[in-house]
């Protein structure tokens, strides 16, 4: 990485031959390249919400009302224990920090799988008639829309349990913990996204049954 | 105070922060439950479009300030220290 030098030859960020840039410094650019790394996923999920309005029109396909109501809710009470997890991290609470990141990761996990193998019908639920990918715009649409979210979910996973091991050898400290605050920010972003994805997939429109 | 009754204090202090942190993430995250029950009820009896998303918007603001702390972007503070000190 190329340093700036001043007219004497020295390091322009200080003159004591310490080239670290300031925690308080890193800690905002890293915020900065994290906010706008999820704008630019923000393009992605809006043009599936574009192609959502464009070919569904003010219709839906018949989904299983109930099941997405609950996994929402799991995502839901997921970042509920997420904030928890980034609190604990903030103030010192190892064991509620340990904890919240096991329970977020075990109702991420459950969200998941309630998505991929019961919404997919990977595992029928009492016979009923399942969506397809082949199932012309509605099953191009909901599987473009469920599959690009789920493996944002997969990588959320796969960053809380990062964090967790870290956690646990304690990595972390009250005053330096970027990574618990990314995997936080991460794990909310994939939940705001759900925030607009359950009305629209599932609510909005009038029932149309295949 | 001996070094020893100063680190209980700031222990003991920490925890009633910590509990005041948790207290409020439940408190917003009930508030993000009865929306989204809002809108599962609202979606039933009515088609409304603008009001879905209103509520979406408003569940979605909630997360970005409350749990992602989307302000500290504009702050010149540490990790959920405000002000700044190092």
């Amino acid at each position: 990485m190329a340093v700036a030098v001043d007219h004497h030859g020295h390091d322009a960020h200080d003159d004591h031959g310490n080239h670290e840039i300031p925690y308080a410094q890193q800690l905002k650019a890293n915020r900065m390249g994290l906010w706008l790394f999820c704008l630019s996923e923000v393009f992605l999920f809006a043009a599936l919400i574009g192609a959502r309005f464009y070919l569904w029109g003010n219709t839906r396909p018949e989904l299983n009302q109930e099941l997405a109501l609950i996994t929402t809710c799991i995502l839901l009470v997921s970042s509920i224990y997420m904030a928890r997890a980034e609190a604990a991290a903030e103030h010192g609470d190892k064991k509620t920090f340990l904890n919240s990141l096991v329970i977020t990761f075990v109702m991420g996990l459950i969200f998941l799988l309630g998505v991929v193998l019961f919404e997919w019908g990977l595992v029928p639920l009492g016979g009923e008639h399942h969506l397809k990918p082949t199932d012309g715009a509605y099953g191009a649409v909901f599987f473009a829309m469920t599959g690009m979210h789920a493996i944002h979910v997969v990588t959320g996973l796969i960053f809380i349990f990062i964090v967790w091991n870290n956690g646990r050898r304690d990595r972390y400290t009250t005053e330096k913990h970027w990574a618990v605050e990314a995997c936080a920010v991460y794990w909310h972003y994939v939940d705001v996204i759900w925030i607009f994805f359950y009305p629209i997939l599932y609510l909005i429109g009038t029932p149309f049954h295949l | 105070m001996s070094d020893s009754h100063s680190h209980e204090h700031a222990h003991a202090f920490d925890q009633q922060a910590a509990k005041e942190s948790y207290g409020r993430i439940t408190f917003y995250g009930i508030i993000l439950a009865v929306l989204t029950l809002v809108e599962f009820i609202l979606a039933l009896n009515s088609n409304s479009l603008a009001g879905l998303m209103i509520l979406a918007l408003l569940k979605a603001v909630i997360v970005l300030n409350y749990f992602m702390h989307m302000y500290r972007l504009w702050r010149d503070d540490d990790h959920g220290h405000e002000g700044g000190h190092h």
